[in-house]
């Protein structure tokens, strides 16, 4: 098994790298206990690069949903420490992680991603006025016309085609500008010309605004569009790659189904 | 979150609605009892104001014993009306005669009695007299009388016609007038009979120097207040003045404790036990919504939606509801409180509505009831919403199927446990067993709420197995239904629970009351015949009947019970007075010192627990006060133990007679000579009685059958109560319906895509339906007959009789109805599960 790609991820001490825009460390999950405890995280030490695009991939089981959830605060870990920018998720109670959640988390789901009862727009702006802020209407317009929803502000989830649905889902994950975007398989539901869309404004954000984004998938091709891919299997980190592409992903998938 | 608690409820309009209309009826029912009751009592204070509008100030005697249903005062004398005239500031002294009198209408029956006073007065003629004739003119000498124009509808009697009057003595009179108050307004169900002074006072208080009161009007520019004081000076200690406004409270105190206190309370048990049913229905529309919502709350939270955020949601949309609701209840109590004035009036029991006006006050009071109701009902379930964890958002949604927790299963078994404990040992604990039963049956309804979702898996297996075994496939299905949500199962049962325990509650208590009646009757009275008047507060029943009674042939013993207003040893006991001797052939009162027999005019005969209470004797003696000043002394001749049916003291009746100018029978019981024919001395017995206006004449069984008559009225009223329950839990178990079958759409569209065909899913949701109904009501009914049968234990304990008696024919007519209602509920919720297609079951996401 190759390790030396999780190591480069790491930050030697003094490296001349990008800072972390999140870092995990020892992470430990577990589910159950005694005989029937699962591992789903064992001692994983992750750094995400700020302004990236990082793809988590792994087979089914592996563990790259656990990762993704215990990074954007919605599942804690059974031990080792999450550090958000400069924050700890570990030390913080239900209302500041509800908090961090709102102001510097981003979420992209796979399915259910909309409140059915409100509009686009209102889909959109949602985490602001959780939060009661007026979102920036300058950039609201821009993440719009990003994403391509102008016209269709108005509608309801039910009245949008899956990938338009997703675009709302990317646009109300940027108009927080959040300092990292979780996405969780965004492109799982969706037939592979809306996929690449979304594929594409994600990279265009990351390239075009510095966003940071975490994409956990099991799709080669929707990791290729990352800067750097992380493969995890058995809940360890087992291989790194930069600058990937589908063939590239794919061929490492392979060695780690072996 | 605002915009979205308004999206959400636009969405699910229907289901708002729902949960809204348990809050609407509820809240119609307390608006209408506190309009009507406002407005009866505005309409029977400006009755009373009209009916004093010619009496400024008024005086009576201060002597007023509570006898019966009547507070009896003390006459006074004739003279001080010349007296009171000659003072100064006095404009007129009106001498008032006041008693009972009962005119019979043209169908031979008595009019009235059977709760309004049937009054007998004398009519004045006189300026501010507040009653005009409307036709014929006032009566003079004996033989001729005035009725109110209410009285005369009543009876069909017109000016000229002949009639019987009953004072209690039968009189014949000639109606030589008919009257009404000058407004027109009827005095709902009360009679009147105008005869001159001079008679009044021979008939109705049967001497002729005395007055019930004299009336005063002032003189111009004296005030009500200035004449009291004008006047107050002169007056003997054992007399009072009364101002007109001081005698309108007196009036509007005493119908407030009696008709209308009760009506109004009995109407707010209507509305209260509305609002507790709309309580569970809200609490588990709310509870269903927020479990189908988990995973858009999940997203919110994982969004950034803080607890406090998702709590206040939830909050602000029940806020909504209960606003809402309890507005069109405003509005649906007012039409309410119009339609049960309608009824009312068509029973003859119309009061005067001054205008059924909205009130400020009634509209705060019943939209803050709505709301809170709705808040409260929301609390838990919103609670539980707030502590949805983010993480929720990206599991695949599951149903909570999940049990109830050892906690409550704990707890709700220790809370039934006291309370069985309170009904079965009340009458170890304490003095006051009744108290500790009513206790224990409210610690056993908590409980039981509590209790509903542990049992309710095991009570939906045990329901559902003889329809899975005769419904087949569906019948399986919807049992297993049932089963899955324990939770929802119980909490829709709980809103159908709460209706039918309070009606097996009061059913149960009314049979058993009806036994217990039968049993005392059975025990207490040996005699064959018993007389006594139609109504409970019309004219009593002439002395003078009991004596004609006992020359028919064949009759052994004729006992007579009456109301003697006296005090002893400063005591109001309200003894009954009666002839020892004659009482001993008709009731076993069982006698365990001294001989009834014997007693002789100035005993006094009574029960033990009585001789016990106040330290009597055989032997002892008291001293009795009377309202004509004197005072006797009684002996204590026998002590004996039936106390229940005669009541604990009694006096001879010749003891009595010297102090009435009034006597008046309340009950005559008849006792025939063993080996005479019953049917042949009744006939003989009945041609006496119909010379005394009728009373009704009917033998132990025939009597017993009567009291139970206005139990069964009661019970009517408590049948209304189901109906209303029933109607709400019947939209309770709709609306669970409605949202679980949304919940299961994949799962019906994969059983028709297998092949259930669509009356098969919707015979699975009817049965679902039944089975819930059933586990509801025969909760209920346990609940209600278990907390009576404590509640007759503990009244058998401290009373000395009660005999528990089931109402078996109610319990299988309520759980009949029960199932029929959860046939009906379910029509909607089955065609609409019928109606899915089965390509978009199979596809909703």
């Amino acid at each position: 098994m190759d390790t030396h790609h999780s190591a480069a991820l790491l930050d030697p001490p003094g490296a001349p790298t990008r800072p972390a825009a999140a870092r995990v460390r020892g992470a430990v999950k577990r589910y159950g206990r005694g005989d029937t405890a699962v591992t789903a995280l064992d001692h994983v030490d992750l750094d995400i690069p700020a302004g990236r695009f990082t793809a988590v991939m792994g087979p089914s089981g592996s563990g790259k949903s656990t990762l993704m959830h215990c990074l954007a605060g919605l599942d804690t870990l059974t031990a080792g420490q999450v550090v958000l920018g400069d924050v700890d998720l570990g030390s913080l109670n239900d209302r500041d992680l509800t908090r961090v959640r709102r102001e510097r988390i981003g979420f992209v789901f796979q399915s259910f991603n909309l409140v059915p009862t409100l509009t686009a727009r209102e889909n959109i702006v949602l985490p602001s006025s959780l939060a009661g802020r007026k979102p920036d209407a300058d950039w609201f317009d821009q993440v719009v016309a990003t994403v391509g929803l102008g016209d269709r502000l108005r509608h309801r989830p039910a009245e949008l085609s899956g990938g338009q649905q997703q675009r709302v889902a990317v646009a109300r994950a940027l108009v927080s500008r959040p300092e990292v975007v979780f996405a969780d398989e965004p492109t799982g539901n969706l037939d592979s010309r809306s996929g690449t869309e979304i594929l594409e404004f994600m990279a265009a954000a990351v390239r075009d605004i510095g966003q940071t984004i975490v994409m956990v998938t099991h799709d080669p091709a929707a990791a290729a569009y990352a800067d750097s891919v992380v493969f995890l299997a058995d809940g360890r980190i087992v291989d790194a790659i930069d600058d990937p592409t589908a063939d590239t992903v794919l061929d490492r998938m392979k060695r780690i189904g072996d | 979150m605002r915009s979205l608690v308004l999206h959400n409820m636009w969405a699910h309009k229907r289901r708002a609605l729902a949960a809204g209309v348990a809050v609407v009826i509820g809240i119609a029912f307390l608006t209408a009892t506190l309009l009507l009751g406002n407005a009866m009592t505005r309409g029977i204070d400006d009755l009373f104001s009209e009916g004093y509008s010619g009496t400024d100030v008024e005086v009576r005697s201060t002597d007023v014993i509570a006898s019966g249903e009547r507070d009896i005062a003390a006459t006074i004398d004739e003279s001080l009306v010349a007296e009171l005239a000659a003072i100064d500031g006095v404009a007129a002294a009106i001498p008032v005669v006041e008693g009972t009198a009962q005119i019979v209408g043209a169908d031979g029956e008595p009019i009235g009695g059977n709760g309004p006073p049937t009054i007998g007065t004398n009519w004045v003629g006189m300026d501010r007299n507040p009653y005009v004739l409307l036709d014929g003119r006032p009566p003079v000498g004996a033989g001729e009388v005035v009725i109110d124009s209410g009285t005369a509808d009543a009876g069909d009697l017109r000016v000229g016609d002949r009639t019987t009057v009953r004072v209690p003595a039968p009189i014949d009179v000639t109606v030589v007038g008919v009257a009404e108050l000058r407004s027109g307004e009827q005095m709902g169900g009360v009679t009147f009979t105008w005869f001159d002074t001079d008679t009044a006072q021979d008939l109705l208080l049967g001497d002729a120097d005395a007055l019930y009161a004299v009336d005063l009007q002032a003189e111009p520019g004296v005030g009500d207040e200035e004449l009291r004081a004008a006047i107050e000076s002169s007056l003997p200690s054992d007399l009072e003045a009364l101002t007109r406004q001081e005698l309108i409270d007196e009036e509007m105190a005493a119908i407030e404790a009696d008709f209308l206190g009760f009506f109004t309370t009995f109407l707010l048990a209507f509305a209260g036990v509305a609002l507790l049913v709309a309580t569970f229905s809200i609490h588990n529309t709310f509870a269903i919504v927020v479990a189908q919502r988990t995973r858009e709350t999940a997203l919110l939270r994982a969004l950034g939606a803080s607890r406090g955020q998702v709590l206040a949601g939830v909050g602000a949309e029940a806020l909504v509801i209960g606003a809402v609701a309890a507005t069109v209840g405003l509005g649906a109590g007012v039409g309410l409180a119009i339609g049960l004035n309608a009824i009312l009036t068509a029973l003859g029991a119309g009061v005067p509505t001054a205008g059924l006006g909205m009130t400020i006050g009634v509209a705060v009071l019943a939209l803050a009831v709505g709301v809170v109701v709705t808040l409260v009902a929301a609390i838990a379930p919103a609670l539980r919403a707030s502590k949805v964890a983010p993480i929720a958002a990206l599991r695949e949604s599951a149903i909570d199927e999940s049990g109830s927790s050892t906690v409550r299963a704990a707890l709700g078994t220790a809370v039934t446990a006291a309370g069985i404990a309170g009904l079965v040992f009340s009458t170890d604990i304490g003095s006051s067993p009744l108290q500790i039963a009513a206790l224990g049956g409210l610690a056993v309804f908590v409980g039981l709420i509590l209790l509903g979702p542990v049992v309710a898996r095991v009570a939906a297996a045990v329901i559902g197995t003889p329809i899975a075994a005769v419904r087949g496939q569906n019948g399986v299905l919807a049992r297993r239904n049932a089963m899955r949500n324990p939770k929802r199962t119980s909490g829709t049962a709980s809103a159908l629970m709460i209706g039918t325990a309070v009606v097996a509650l009061f059913a149960s208590l009314g049979t058993s009351i009806k036994a217990s009646l039968g049993d005392l009757v059975d025990e207490s009275f040996g005699g064959d015949l018993v007389i006594s008047p139609e109504g409970f507060s019309g004219a009593g029943l002439s002395p003078a009947m009991a004596a004609d009674i006992a020359e028919v042939p064949g009759v052994d013993a004729v006992a007579r019970l009456s109301f003697a207003a006296m005090l002893v040893d400063g005591r109001n006991d309200e003894p009954l007075a009666t002839d020892f001797e004659q009482l001993a052939a008709v009731a076993e009162l069982d006698v365990i010192e001294g001989d009834l027999a014997s007693i002789g005019d100035g005993g006094f005969a009574i029960g033990r627990d009585y001789a016990d209470d106040h330290g009597l004797a055989l032997g002892d003696e008291l001293t009795a006060e009377f309202l004509d000043g004197s005072t006797e002394t009684l002996t204590v001749g026998a002590i004996f133990v039936n106390d229940d049916l005669m009541g604990d003291n009694l006096v001879d009746d010749a003891v009595w007679e010297r102090h009435t100018s009034t006597p008046e029978d309340l009950i005559v019981m008849v006792d025939i000579d063993d080996g005479a024919s019953l049917t042949d001395v009744r006939a003989e017995v009945q041609t006496v009685v119909d010379r005394y206006g009728s009373p009704s004449l009917q033998d132990s069984d025939e009597y017993l059958e009567a009291q139970g008559e206005q139990i069964d009225q009661m019970l009517g009223l408590v049948y209304g109560l189901l109906a209303l329950a029933v109607v709400i839990a019947l939209v309770g178990i709709a609306n669970t319906l409605s949202l679980s079958i949304h919940e299961r759409t994949r799962e019906i569209g994969l059983l028709r895509a297998v092949g259930q065909t669509r009356s098969a899913v919707r015979s699975t949701v009817r049965w679902e339906s039944v089975i819930i109904a059933v586990f509801g009501t025969v909760g209920g009914l346990a609940l209600g007959t278990t907390i009576c049968w404590g509640l007759i234990r503990a009244i058998a304990a401290t009373e000395g009789f009660g005999t528990f008696a089931p109402s078996t024919t109610t319990l299988v007519v309520v759980l009949a109805v029960a199932i029929v209602a959860g046939v009906v509920a379910a029509l909607r919720p089955a065609a609409r599960a019928a109606r899915l297609d089965v390509l978009d079951a199979i596809s909703t996401d």
